[in-house]
């Protein structure tokens, strides 16, 4: 719901910009409306595959298997788990919000789900081609490389201060 | 034939996978298209949205004017206003990474796209309902914490490659 809201201001926005060139420069617009439908076709084509990964992966792990595998380890095992289960995970973030109540319920650590949740937003194994396409291979690398590290001291630190 | 296979080499493999995927649940496939279908339509505005965004920067907005406000000449100014635009956004950041590359190629730093990508990490609209469930302290400082290495990652990012693009 909060994406379609999103849309529907990104939208109105959008529209307004393109009136205003419209009016301002009709030959470039032209342009603008060619170029942008090339580019929405190519992306949706890109963002329904995403989708589809997401929709099968969803369906095949649960909720309940996934919390129950995760409280198994502890430590720097269990960060490392969290960071990997965390990556596959996509969707709202809220929707893992449940599993790591369950896990901190049941005697997990603050590091686990820390790792977890944070994985979940900063990494994303599944969009990590649309990465590697639109901002490059040595960005999209670096930037996961980098997204692990700062996982494992968060976690750290969670852990140390709560 | 060839460019289209390299340019939909993932798109390929996926359709590989979802049908590999078919014989073992096809009522896990049938009902992960669905959830796909549904992905799409709710994110649709957005997606048509970026492209028309895409557009009018790509024909009408200079080079300079992205990299003064986005670029390594902003400084800390462009990674501030990353880590405020990722803050507020919402829905998945994926979606938004084909404007992310036309800002790169208008001029914007890749320490100022990083840094928009970690702070959209930050959900703010689902901090009450992570408050309620997991306790105000975890979530406030889980946040807290992802807004500071966000702009911390912005100025390795823009550490990098500024020597990169010296050497």
């Amino acid at each position: 719901m909060e994406s379609f809201l999103t849309g529907i201001i990104l939208f109105i926005l959008t529209a307004s910009l393109m009136v205003y060139f419209t009016l301002k420069d009709r030959k470039n617009s032209k342009k603008v409306v060619k170029l942008s439908l090339k580019i929405f076709f190519k992306n949706s084509i890109r963002m329904f595959s995403i989708f589809i990964i997401i929709g099968i992966l969803q369906s095949f792990l649960s909720k309940e298997n996934v919390s129950h595998f995760l409280l198994r380890f502890s430590g720097i095992k269990g960060i490392l788990t969290g960071i990997f289960f965390g990556g596959i995970m996509m969707g709202p973030v809220a929707t893992g919000y449940p599993i790591a109540a369950y896990i901190l319920k049941n005697g997990g650590s603050i590091s686990l789900v820390s790792a977890f949740l944070t994985s979940w937003v900063f990494i994303g194994i599944i969009s990590i081609s649309m990465e590697f396409r639109f901002l490059g291979k040595r960005f999209a690398l670096l930037r996961n490389l980098f997204s692990i590290i700062t996982i494992i001291l968060i976690s750290i630190i969670m852990e140390i201060i709560l | 034939m060839k460019e289209i296979v390299k340019d939909y080499i993932v798109e390929i493999i996926i359709g590989i996978i979802a049908c590999i995927l078919m014989i073992i649940n096809i009522n896990k496939v049938y009902s992960g298209l669905i959830f796909a279908l549904k992905m799409y339509f709710n994110l649709f505005l957005v997606i048509i949205s970026i492209a028309f965004i895409n557009g009018i920067i790509s024909v009408f907005v200079p080079k300079n004017t992205i990299s003064k406000i986005l670029g390594n000449e902003s400084g800390i100014k462009g990674i501030f206003f990353g880590s405020i635009f990722g803050t507020l956004m919402i829905g998945p950041a994926y979606v938004f990474y084909p404007l992310f590359s036309e800002l790169v190629l208008k001029g914007a730093s890749l320490g100022v796209i990083a840094t928009t990508i970690f702070a959209w990490g930050i959900k703010l609209q689902w901090v009450p309902f992570g408050g309620a469930i997991l306790g105000w302290k975890f979530i406030i400082f889980l946040n807290l914490l992802i807004f500071f290495f966000a702009i911390i990652s912005g100025l390795i990012f823009n550490k990098i490659w500024d020597s990169h693009a010296s050497t």
